[in-house]
């Protein structure tokens, strides 16, 4: 895409105004930000990728991938406010999934060991693992609140914390795994992929865009099952205070 | 009669932001197979006074202790399954009803008690329940007595019971009581029971802990309470009741 057919989509933006203006949404300081703020970013973004992918060095590759869990992590960390040490808690979720999911491919074979193929489908799955991890945590607290009687039900008969919490983890793991699962059953029919439509308007082979976002959509299993259960098993037990009592967050 | 429990000057204090002293010196003992009703006004703060005692909450100050240790140096799980919470809202955990009653066995890889289950069903008028049924389905009164027994099978050596008939109709209610007291004879168990109900109190306990004024203000055997009871407050109480619900 030429500069000139970009800067001409910045009449999406301007349309996007004048409704602002003329229905008075007061947006339009918000939209003039945003607009500014995804220009930037994504430019920025670009040129970094080049620059990486133009030197190939493992050091920076590791660099972009350890910046892109920081910034998951912090984010989906705002999900759980009031659970110590939760965003470290994501980030080492959210690195094994990675670890493990690069490890598959590249040990594989079944992607190249080059930055173009690590970093976009490092971006993708740990993506996918921030917005589990968020989801695990709101569904946490939500169970928490309402499974309070049964989760002090079985505490008062002698149990232990993980047992007492085991239902409540399940269902939270469950839910925030049924987003990816329903995605998995309708892409293609509801959503076209935004990886495989990319690929498309590039230029790629559309079956070879599907053969790659089939990849994904498989990985996006598997990191969502694995995100949600280790967030589970190394976050339960800030639930409870250290004699065994249900914590109120 | 050994004493069990000790509690020794307890204090709780409730509210976030302004705390306000909820009760204070609270001292008493449970002996071994004492029955204890807990009477008194709401907002005394009888329910929380049970969910302490039950390390479902903590006390701000003051200590328990259960034959001479604290429960600071205790176990929370080990004190748990020796005094056990039933709480006024009966909730039932997933599955069948055999389901529920066989959760100590399961939690604590006890041998289930098939007898024992079949005559505490009995005996608290539930022989005609199928077992098999799915608990959530239970009335809120079956509910509430497939909870007792089921913390009735850890066989804890006391029982906390929070209103526990408060979902009964009175024959149910009354069963109840009897096999509490049946039960608390023959297996030596105490039990601390929260009930708004005097008459209950009358029938099945041996000695009445009156909550007012912020403290546990009487303690006394139940006969000599309701006949001659010690201070204006608790005269007050059993001429005019509080209403239920805390």
């Amino acid at each position: 895409m030429s500069l000139i057919a970009l800067s001409f989509t910045i009449i999406f933006v301007m349309v996007t105004m004048l409704i602002s203006v003329w229905q008075k949404l007061d947006l339009e300081k918000d939209i003039a930000i945003g607009t500014v703020r995804s220009a930037v970013q994504l430019l920025l973004v670009g040129y970094v990728l080049q620059f990486i992918f133009n030197s190939d060095h493992p050091v920076l590759i590791i660099a972009i991938v350890g910046f892109m869990i920081i910034v998951a992590s912090i984010n989906a960390g705002k999900r759980g406010k009031g659970l110590r040490w939760i965003s470290l808690y994501i980030a080492a979720a959210i690195t094994v999934t990675e670890l493990l999911m690069m490890g598959l491919l590249l040990g594989l074979g079944i992607v190249e060991p080059t930055p173009q193929y690590i970093i976009p489908l490092s971006g993708m799955t740990i993506g996918n693992a921030m917005v589990v991890s968020g989801l695990f945590l709101n569904q946490m607290k939500r169970e928490v609140e309402s499974s309070k009687g049964e989760i002090e039900s079985l505490l008062a008969l002698g149990a232990t914390p993980r047992r007492a919490f085991q239902d409540v983890l399940k269902r939270s793991v469950k839910s925030s795994m049924i987003p990816t699962i329903d995605g998995m059953k309708t892409v293609g029919l509801v959503q076209l992929p935004g990886m495989m439509t990319g690929m498309i308007i590039a230029g790629a082979d559309p079956v070879e865009a599907v053969r790659y976002q089939i990849l994904i959509v498989f990985a996006f299993t598997s990191s969502a099952a694995i995100t949600s259960i280790l967030l589970s098993m190394m976050t339960y037990r800030q639930w409870f205070t250290s004699d065994m009592r249900l914590r109120s967050l | 009669m050994s004493t069990l429990l000790t509690i020794d000057k307890l204090v709780k204090r409730i509210g976030l932001t302004e705390q306000r002293i909820l009760f204070e010196h609270v001292n008493a003992e449970v002996d071994q197979g004492e029955r204890i009703a807990i009477l008194g006004a709401s907002g005394q703060g009888k329910s929380t006074l049970l969910r302490i005692l039950a390390l479902l909450d903590i006390p701000d100050e003051g200590d328990l202790i259960w034959k001479g240790i604290s429960y600071r140096d205790s176990d929370p799980r080990i004190w748990r399954t020796r005094m056990t919470y039933v709480a006024q809202q009966a909730v039932m955990l997933a599955g069948s009803v055999e389901d529920n009653l066989k959760t100590v066995h399961l939690l604590h890889r006890q041998p289930y008690d098939q007898d024992l289950a079949r005559r505490l069903l009995a005996g608290m008028g539930l022989e005609n329940l199928d077992i098999h049924k799915r608990a959530i389905d239970l009335s809120g009164g079956e509910k509430q007595r497939i909870a007792l027994i089921r913390s009735m099978m850890l066989r804890p050596e006391v029982l906390l019971l929070d209103e526990v008939t408060a979902s009964l109709d009175r024959t149910n209610a009354r069963l109840v009581e009897e096999q509490l007291t049946r039960w608390s004879q023959q297996e030596g168990t105490s039990l601390v029971w929260v009930t708004h109900d005097q008459e209950q109190a009358q029938s099945f306990s041996t000695t009445t802990w009156f909550m007012g004024n912020q403290t546990l203000l009487e303690r006394q055997p139940t006969a000599h309470f309701f006949d001659n009871p010690a201070t204006d407050l608790a005269r007050q109480f059993i001429m005019h009741p509080a209403p239920a619900a805390e």
